[in-house]
């Protein structure tokens, strides 16, 4: 149990990492991939319009679902360590640091 | 051209202004009466609820710059700029994700707390001056800015309007601590956003556009126009280096600012502040995407009309008095007003707990939490008046170089808060030296102080992307192989990570045991030391642009 919420939090970690910039960085895409360039959507060049929608509607969404995933994570850690008699540093704890 | 473009009436400008302020005065006096511990002063309490503190981040972020410089630089760079300024909103989400929540669990004020926890005193001094150079860069521009606005206001001198504007600016943010800093922040957003938005919907209407209800996104139809009178808008112009080049200079950099990371620590939970930046995201995409549109509207006005914008960063501004009533225009005055305001608040707050807290707890350990506290509203008001007085006489350099900064920041802080949070090994000497080595290449290389030795050309050597590029990966690389090398010398065992230093690390990560091997590989630490060696020699290459 202990090693799977490890792995599953270093994954989680990369997973969205990579969704972040590839959201905030859509540009790079059409700039890797030329042939994607000419489309048009809602009036604009695709490579125009596609990055601003993935920089604000796409990264909500990823957003989302990390609150989502991250917040369900934390629970899963908080009853692990309730689960073994442990104490975790939690929002009511005094810090300590 | 000038004066066809100024405010007609001056005393609508005043109304504007002694309006907001008089609000912004208003919640910082009711907020100050909520800060009675230092936990409120530098952290309101940890009770800011995700809306506001979304509303917050998006206000601290969205600086007068986006009212003013990113619609000069798209004017200058085009569509490129869009994409560099898209970027910016992975910030928060990507600090919340890779240590916010970390930290939020320690109850940490600024990074720099984590960084005395982590690796001790000297370590902090190196890391939270770095910081603090550059908060008072940051708001130097800022009140810059702010000194430029009340001069279009009022008419008045531009030194009379930077001594009003910073004596107001500081005085509120003094008053409120951190409560003001915060719910002023999410009042001056809404402003902001509205006066980003709503004149611009008018002005797009005069334009011509069927999308003027929407004009964040609703501008396809000029689209055919705009190519007519300037092909080249839409080109992307780079090649992938320069795309590339934005992640190490402005992605990895504000993921490092402390006046961002404190509006994840003053959530009222760890959970809510993931909810916060949902919040955040919304926000920001919603008043950048209007300052997209400005930037395109400013270069439409300019190849439709035949008027030459000889001062493109007041290109919003020259956009409303021309097409809108003189309260509008000199409402969106405000809302840059707002934008400079709530991130001058953030700055100071940031060198306000640096100082009060972090510096202090290493210089003077004794002193008590009331006494950090009258030190740290100290700081505040010193680094606002610094902040004044440098931008009486900007050097040229300082004008231009928040983006800059940010590349300075990546290469001098992000390594030891990312590694420090996720690696055990991260040692204190090899973050100093590294610190140290990479800043003062950074600076070096840049070609605002020895201008024969620059790498990259023109805009991206000055914006600090070329600079970025060598310098932050390189960075990594050698706090990475130092770490190695200096934990595994006996002479400089003082310096590695203690058996304390690492229990940090598992408990700011949620586990309630210690695990000598969780964060403690030596693999993927060296592919990422020697992918970054790559990125260092690519970075090197000699620049087209």
């Amino acid at each position: 149990m202990k090693e799977a919420l490890y792995k599953k939090e270093l994954w989680i970690t990369i997973i969205f990492t990579i969704l972040l910039l590839l959201t905030g960085h859509f540009a790079s895409i059409f700039i890797l991939f030329p042939s994607l360039q000419g489309g048009t959507m809602w009036g604009f060049p695709v490579q125009y319009i596609v990055p601003i929608l993935m920089g604000w509607f796409g990264m909500m969404v990823v957003c989302i679902v990390m609150a989502v995933v991250c917040n369900k994570f934390d629970d899963e850690m908080e009853a692990y360590a309730k689960s073994q008699g442990q104490d975790v540093l939690t929002d009511k704890s005094k810090g300590g640091f | 051209m000038g004066s066809e473009f100024a405010l007609q009436n001056i005393w609508v400008g005043v109304i504007v202004v002694v309006v907001l302020f008089a609000i912004c005065y208003g919640i910082g006096y009711v907020s100050g009466k909520m800060t009675t511990s230092e936990d409120d002063f530098y952290a309101a309490g940890f009770k800011i609820g995700p809306v506001t503190n979304g509303l917050s981040m998006a206000a601290t972020w969205a600086s007068l710059a986006t009212f003013l410089g990113v619609i000069a630089l798209i004017s200058k760079l085009q569509v490129p700029f869009v994409y560099l300024w898209i970027q910016w909103a992975i910030s928060i989400p990507l600090l919340t994700l890779l240590y916010g929540t970390s930290l939020r669990r320690m109850k940490a004020y600024t990074p720099g707390t984590f960084i005395k926890a982590r690796y001790g005193n000297a370590a902090t001094l190196v890391v939270a001056g770095w910081m603090i150079l550059i908060m008072v860069m940051y708001a130097l521009g800022q009140m810059i800015g702010l000194g430029q606005a009340f001069e279009l206001l009022f008419g008045i001198p531009y030194n009379i309007g930077l001594i009003v504007a910073g004596i107001a600016t500081v005085g509120y943010i003094t008053l409120g601590g951190m409560y003001g800093a915060s719910y002023n922040a999410a009042f001056q957003m809404v402003i902001m956003t509205i006066a980003m938005i709503v004149p611009m919907g008018a002005i797009m209407k005069q334009m011509g556009s069927s999308g003027w209800w929407f004009p964040p996104l609703a501008y396809g139809d000029m689209v055919p126009s705009m190519l007519k009178v300037l092909p080249t808008f839409f080109d992307m112009k780079y090649d992938f280096r320069w795309y590339f080049a934005l992640i190490p200079a402005f992605t990895l950099g504000p993921v490092a600012l402390p006046h961002l990371a404190m509006r994840v620590f003053t959530s009222s939970s760890v959970k809510n502040a993931r909810w916060a930046v949902v919040w955040f995201i919304f926000f920001l995409g919603l008043l950048f995407s209007g300052t997209y549109t400005s930037g395109f509207a400013g270069n439409f006005f300019q190849a439709t009309t035949g008027k030459v914008i000889s001062k493109p960063d007041q290109t919003l501004l020259i956009l409303n008095v021309f097409y809108n009533p003189v309260w509008v225009a000199a409402f969106v005055m405000g809302g840059a007003l707002a934008a400079g305001l709530s991130t001058v608040g953030g700055n100071l707050m940031a060198i306000s707990g640096l100082v009060g807290n972090d510096i202090l707890t290493v210089l003077a350990p004794t002193m008590d939490s009331k006494t950090r506290v009258k030190w740290g509203f100290v700081a505040l008001g010193l680094g606002g008046i610094i902040a004044v007085l440098l931008a009486f006489k900007p050097p040229k350099f300082l004008v231009t170089s928040i983006l800059w900064a940010f590349g300075l920041l990546a290469s001098t802080a992000t390594p030891g808060i990312l590694l420090g949070v996720w690696w055990k090994e991260a040692n204190k000497l090899a973050l100093m030296v590294s610190s140290i080595i990479c800043g003062v290449i950074y600076i070096v290389i840049s070609p605002h102080v020895i201008p024969s030795i620059v790498v990259g050309k023109g805009v991206t050597a000055a914006l600090g992307m070329a600079g970025g590029l060598v310098t932050v990966p390189l960075s990594f690389t050698l706090f990475i192989f130092l770490s190695i090398i200096f934990n595994r010398i006996a002479g400089l065992q003082s310096f590695a990570p203690t058996l304390k230093d690492k229990q940090v690390i598992d408990r700011i990560h949620g586990w309630g045991d210690y695990d000598e091997t969780r964060y403690n590989g030596l693999t993927w630490p060296i592919i990422l030391a020697i992918v970054c060696i790559f990125i260092t020699i690519w970075g090197l290459q000699p620049w087209k642009f």
